[in-house]
């Protein structure tokens, strides 16, 4: 009955089925990316890419601004194919209006949901398993909104939908896994960059806290090791993160507009150490020695920190 | 037989209102489908998230109710705005008696059904058992209790009240009784290899969930109201309705109020053969039978025995009140032991002092709350805050809040934790127990409802086994109350530990508990949360 799957294992079953067709760049990207680091020498360029949005005309739309760093990367089209079920991961955890920087901005999530849309996702789901009340959540954050508007779904976190699977992880094994991401055929993780009391950052490897179920809370005996562990389980295609705006005190939960920063920037990329690495150098000025949980990251090849052998673009409205 | 077409019209009421009620008493929790505008949020930065309101009128039945009015407003002391259905039912009473029971009860719908639909009597049975009996003076009792226990200063009436009653009842055990078996089944088909049954469990839940919540919820001493609920209705296999005719408060007070009523049973007694139809079918034991003294204060307006009557020898006029005529036989004991209780009670349940001198520490109300004498005033204990509570931490209170405040709302934030942002609660409470607060006025001021502490035996970095900051990640006060003193711990191998050991900030901190809720020590969370501190009372504070 309780049979533990991984999300290896059931990427190998989505592997197989749609073996041969356009996706194996997206989905198999990380893989590659891993053993590339693996084998190649520590100074060849990576497959690996990332692209640095910003905003700077006043009062530019963010959905535009969201649209060009798509365009940047090659397009939504090169990493949704037809009928997937895409499952965004948006902070979304904190009952508190987008404006004080908690939350991923609704704008954004709304804007992605459009392009897999667009690039014919059969579904697009967002789901976080949240840490407020997740009906005051999705109201207040705007989530609910957004999926009143574009048709998205908005899954209720509940205890059915948390399956047991052994999470393989250096740290981390068997654990509570929110289903929507073990049924999803492309993820985007979608965090809003925050600081943290313990984390230093709460940036794109640490979102996938909200992945999972349990007891969460004692996660934070061994912080860094248990975010790498997650983010290794989940691998999102793609990691977006939100720097519209970004809380640069009490954080995580915030709640005070004069914590809140306006960046406005947004960081896309397929490699989730080298999106978390860019975000905590332009954004809060730390180095991956200050971050643990990049630096491990890096060490258990997760993705690179060494921005310089990515491809690297820039955009700007 | 001339009164059928009248006897549907009754039946239509009981229905219409008895889905209404239930309708409500769904209603009465976090809007499902609230679609906020965050635009305004961006424009003008000092701009709040407007509150979440419930549109339904969901305190509808009980300002409907006179006895939660009455009993309120003498143990207030006070106008308590809101109750014009209320003294308009208790006013009609007088003319139509209690027409309330027979048509809008939902309580007593739920007991005409129960006795009704395949009765446990037998006719012969049924003749004796709906004899006017003695044992009808006890809801007189009940009611001068209450009214006495609100005149020396608390508001028992929700524990009998119908409305509350049914209230409490199903909102607290029934329905989140049902909840956890059907979650009980959806894990079970969501954890199958089968798709098809996952895909039942999600789509049964996402239809359940707008009664049954997504998740189990907790209800503390929930058996016990369960229990009762179930106990008094199987009282209708021995004697049907009896609860409206024996224990009822609001029925009493009707009754009382039927002293001036204009309609009267006419009987014929040339006509009457003494088949025993009229009685075998009385809903309220009020003796319809021609020959003997109809009893108007019992009498639940059914009109099942005029249209019973094979012989037209029973039939309801208007006519003039005839007071002299009606015997209203309350019966001293009732009275004087109604009295009696109804003194004691509240002045037994303070002698804990925990209403005054010692304000007891895991006594946590809902935020604006009232002081605590006050607000046994005025809360009834209906549970519709438990009811609406999103995040399931308001409890009907065993002890915490002494005899005097049995079933009374207190927090329990290992179940749950007061939401920052929410003053969902703040704004149901039909009798003013709890005041509306708007976030702003809940965060701005800030409304405290208690304070935190921590125990350092139990906190991690504390006792030096493992960093550990999740008090200080959820708590919601920005500056957060939470605050470290960064330390190095030499563990038992040599090995050494940097940890940030928290402390908590009193003059910030406003007892929301989500530390104590989320505190990933088990057992007995290492921060937990009292009530000392809380905005409501000027003696159980902390700081000058």
């Amino acid at each position: 009955m309780n049979k533990l799957i991984t999300r290896r294992e059931s990427l190998k079953k989505i592997g197989k089925i749609t073996a041969g067709i356009t996706v194996s760049a997206g989905l198999f990207g990380p893989f590659s990316s891993i053993l590339a680091h693996a084998t190649t020498p520590e100074t060849q360029p990576l497959k690996g890419w990332i692209v640095d949005g910003i905003g700077q005309q006043p009062g530019y739309s963010i959905k535009a601004l969201t649209r060009k760093v798509f365009d940047a990367a090659g397009g939504m089209g090169k990493f949704i194919s037809k009928g997937d079920v895409v499952v965004l991961k948006p902070n979304i955890s904190w009952a508190q209006a987008p404006n004080l920087a908690v939350t991923t901005h609704p704008e954004v999530m709304e804007a992605v949901i459009e392009l897999c849309q667009e690039s014919g996702a059969k579904k697009v789901r967002i789901a976080d398993n949240t840490i407020h009340d997740a009906g005051r959540c999705f109201a207040v954050t705007g989530a609910a909104g957004v999926a009143e508007r574009t048709g998205a779904d908005l899954v209720f976190p509940r205890s059915s939908m948390m399956k047991k699977m052994n999470l393989h992880g250096h740290r981390l094994d068997v654990w509570p896994v929110f289903t929507p991401f073990v049924e999803a055929d492309k993820i985007i993780n979608m965090p809003v960059a925050k600081v943290h009391g313990l984390s230093v950052l709460t940036l794109g490897m640490k979102n996938w806290i909200g992945g999972v179920g349990g007891r969460r809370s004692a996660l934070h005996q061994d912080i860094h090791q248990s975010i790498v562990d997650l983010a290794q389980f989940f691998k999102p295609q793609l990691t977006l993160i939100d720097a519209t705006r970004i809380l640069t005190a009490n954080g995580p939960s915030g709640g005070n507009i004069s914590d809140v920063k306006v960046t406005n920037r947004l960081i896309l990329s397929n490699d989730p150490v080298a999106a978390d690495t860019l975000a905590a150098a332009q954004l809060f000025g730390k180095t991956p020695e200050d971050v643990p949980f990049i630096q491990l990251g890096n060490k258990w090849g997760l993705g690179s920190s060494d921005l310089d052998r990515l491809t690297r673009y820039s955009v700007s409205i | 037989m001339k009164y059928r077409h009248l006897i549907w019209m009754r039946r239509i009421s009981q229905a219409i209102f008895l889905v209404l009620f239930l309708v409500l008493l769904v209603m009465a929790q976090l809007p499902r489908d609230v679609v906020m505008d965050y635009s305004q949020s961006f424009s003008n930065s000092s701009a709040q998230s407007p509150d979440i309101r419930i549109t339904q009128p969901i305190t509808l039945f009980f300002q409907m109710d006179p006895l939660v009015w009455l009993s309120s407003v003498i143990s207030a002391r006070q106008w308590i705005a809101g109750f014009g259905w209320a003294i308009g039912i208790l006013v009609a009473a007088l003319f139509f008696g209690r027409f309330f029971c027979g048509f809008i009860c939902p309580f007593g719908t739920l007991h005409h059904m129960a006795a009704s639909i395949r009765p446990a009597l037998k006719k012969k049975e049924m003749i004796d058992a709906n004899r006017t009996s003695t044992s009808r003076r006890i809801k007189y009792f009940l009611l001068i209790t209450i009214l006495f226990a609100a005149a020396v200063g608390t508001n028992f009436a929700g524990l009998l009240d119908p409305i509350s009653f049914l209230f409490r009842s199903l909102s607290l055990s029934v329905i989140p009784a049902i909840g956890v078996g059907l979650h009980d089944l959806f894990e079970f088909l969501a954890a199958s290899d089968v798709k098809l049954l996952n895909y039942l469990a999600y789509g049964g839940e996402a239809l359940a969930a707008p009664v049954f919540g997504y998740e189990n919820k907790v209800v503390l001493t929930g058996w016990v109201i369960g229990g009762l609920f179930l106990i008094i209705l199987f009282l209708n296999r021995i004697k049907p309705r009896f609860w409206c005719r024996t224990l009822c408060p609001l029925g009493a007070l009707f009754g009382l109020c039927s002293r001036l009523m204009v309609l009267q049973l006419e009987k014929d007694s040339d006509k009457c053969t003494h088949c025993g139809r009229c009685t075998a079918a009385c809903q309220g034991a009020a003796t319809p039978e021609p020959g003997q003294v109809w009893q108007t204060d019992e009498c639940l307006m059914c009109l099942n025995c005029t249209s019973q009557c094979p012989e037209d020898a029973l039939d309801f006029r208007f006519k003039r009140p005839y007071i002299k005529e009606r015997r209203f036989d309350v019966g001293r004991r009732a009275l004087m032991g109604g009295m009696v209780a109804g003194v004691s009670f509240p002045l037994l349940g303070r002698l804990d002092g925990s209403a005054d001198k010692s304000p007891s520490p895991t006594l946590i109300r809902p935020p604006g709350s009232l002081p605590e004498s006050e607000f046994l005033d005025r809360c009834q204990r209906c549970g519709l805050c438990m009811k609406v509570c999103p995040t399931n931490v308001i409890q009907p209170s065993l002890t915490a809040a002494g005899m005097a405040g049995f079933w009374t709302p207190t927090l329990v934030m290992t179940l749950g934790y007061c939401e920052y942002s929410c003053t969902l609660c703040t704004s149901v409470c039909p009798t003013g127990a709890i005041a509306e607060l708007s976030m702003k006025e809940k965060t701005g001021t800030p409304i405290r409802i208690g304070s935190a502490y921590i125990d350092r035996g139990r906190c991690l970095p504390w006792n030096g086994n493992a960093p550990c900051i999740v008090c200080e990640e959820h708590c919601p006060t920005s500056p957060k109350a939470i605050y470290f003193k960064k330390d190095v711990i030499r563990r038992p191998d040599g090995q050494t530990l940097p940890v940030q050991l928290p402390f908590v900030d009193l003059a910030r901190c406003v007892g929301c508990g989500i530390c104590e809720n989320k505190c990933p020590v088990k057992g007995k969370p290492a921060i937990r949360t009292l009530s000392a501190g809380e905005s409501r009372s000027l003696e159980n504070q902390i700081l000058l």
